[in-house]
Order: C-alpha cells, then structure tokens, then sequence
C-alpha cells in the first residue's frame, strides 16, 4: 500500500500589509511578481507581467510631452483603455529599470485621464500597456528630456 | 496627503499628492542614505477599493495622481492609502465635494 503524504502549504496570499476591504482582484505586485520591478527592458518587464512581450497598437491613448524641460517631473496621462482592461502597465527605456507604474482595474474604476508623474534619465520612449484578459493593447511616445540648462 | 475630490454626473474625479521623498536606488547611492518610494497606493470609498496602484522608484517626489471612478456624492469620504518599500503606511481621508 502506498501511502502518500501530500503536503499542502497553503499559500496564503498575504495582503501585504494593508487591511484592504472588498479585495477581490487587488494585488500588491512586488509581492506576486518580483521580477517585474527588476527587468530592465519594457519586453522584458512585460514578459514577466503579461507573460508577453508583444502588443497591438491599438485602444489605448496616451498622452505625455514631446519635450519635459524636467526629467524628475513628466506628467503621464493615460486617456483610455479597451473595455474590460483589468491591468495596466507603464514602462519607459530610459531608467535602470523598466517598469514604473502597474494599475488594477476595479469595478467602479473609471480609466480616462488617469495621471501620474514620473522620473526619467534621459530621452527615452513611454509604454502603457493594457491586459484585457490576456490580450495586450498599447500605445507608446518617445519623451525627450533636456537635463539642466537651456534645451540641447 | 492633499487630497481633491469633486463629483459631477455620476463621476467623481480625484486629485492627490502625497509627501514623499520617493528616492530611487541611484539617488540614495549618490546620496549614501537608503532608497525609499511609496510601492502601493488604493483609493477607498464606500468600503469598495476603486483605484489601485503599485508603484516605483520612478515616480517623481512627492507623488501626484488623478483617477476617476462611478459613484460618489458630495460630503461623502474618500481614503486613500499608500505603503512604502520601509514597510510605512499612511492612510488620509479627503471629502468629495
């Protein structure tokens, strides 16, 4: 007779540490995917993310400046996303690392004008990218950055 | 953190910024100190989260964002929290106007 010991280790998802009320699809990201925050590519971030490095341009508008005369301070808009998006990514290639901001959608979440600012080394290009139950929507813009002193 | 809330038809817009020094890896290098960024921000209202976020490092100092979500009425509260990498977390109401 054989006798098999199934362990079961509950792997409790920890909701890291906040008490969030009716979490149902919330997920604290660094805790799930921790390979995401370190990928140094946008592809690669991606892959780790979605489990996908491609997308169709399409569904999702983004705004950000052509020129940011700051490159601490870049505002990035995300004006719209494809219905029924549940996450959303945005990454830029002018950082150590690539990833810079993961959304989850929520019920009563509205996406349009969903603003945030971020840092970036040098010219580079922005990427958001929208899951749509595993289908990837996005859109890019190449951001210039003029450091310090008077443009070029 | 500052916190604007207004709600017009139905949606209500949200403005906030909170005080952090976000300071990246290479920054906190420069700096010999230790890098700490706000990692995870939420948005409560009525008990039900309608904006989540988790951030980075490359998110500027002092961090600004604007959402909006379905509901909400004048007086009502909204909560919004963030966790940083230290393990702090801070929680500030705002009334939606």
């Amino acid at each position: 007779m054989n006798r098999r010991e199934l362990l079961k280790f509950g792997m409790g998802l920890i909701a890291a540490s906040v008490a969030l009320p009716s979490a149902l699809n919330a997920e604290n990201f660094r805790k799930t995917k921790p390979m995401v925050w370190k990928a140094k590519t946008p592809a690669d971030a991606m892959k780790d993310l979605f489990g996908a490095s491609t997308y169709t341009e399409s569904g999702v508008k983004l705004k950000a400046p052509d020129i940011a005369e700051n490159g601490a301070v870049i505002p990035i808009t995300i004006k719209k996303v494809p219905a029924g998006t549940k996450t959303i990514a945005v990454f830029q290639d002018a950082n150590p690392e690539s990833a810079t901001a993961v959304f989850t959608v929520h019920p009563r979440s509205i996406v349009s004008d969903y603003a945030i600012r971020i840092k970036m080394k040098k010219t580079g290009k922005v990427t958001v990218v929208a899951n749509v139950d595993g289908k990837l929507y996005g859109a890019s813009k190449t951001v210039k950055v003029t450091i310090g002193g008077c443009g070029g | 953190m500052r916190i604007k809330a207004k709600t017009k038809k139905g949606i209500t817009t949200v403005k906030a910024m909170a005080k952090h020094p976000m300071m990246s890896y290479d920054e906190a290098k420069k700096k010999h100190k230790t890098a700490n960024f706000i990692t995870y921000i939420t948005a409560e209202h009525n008990g039900e989260i309608v904006y989540e976020l988790n951030s980075t490092q490359f998110l500027s100092k002092n961090p600004y964002i604007k959402f909006k979500f379905k509901g909400g009425a004048k007086k009502e509260k909204i909560i919004i929290t963030w966790v940083d990498l230290s393990g702090k977390k801070k929680v500030s109401k705002g009334k939606i106007k």
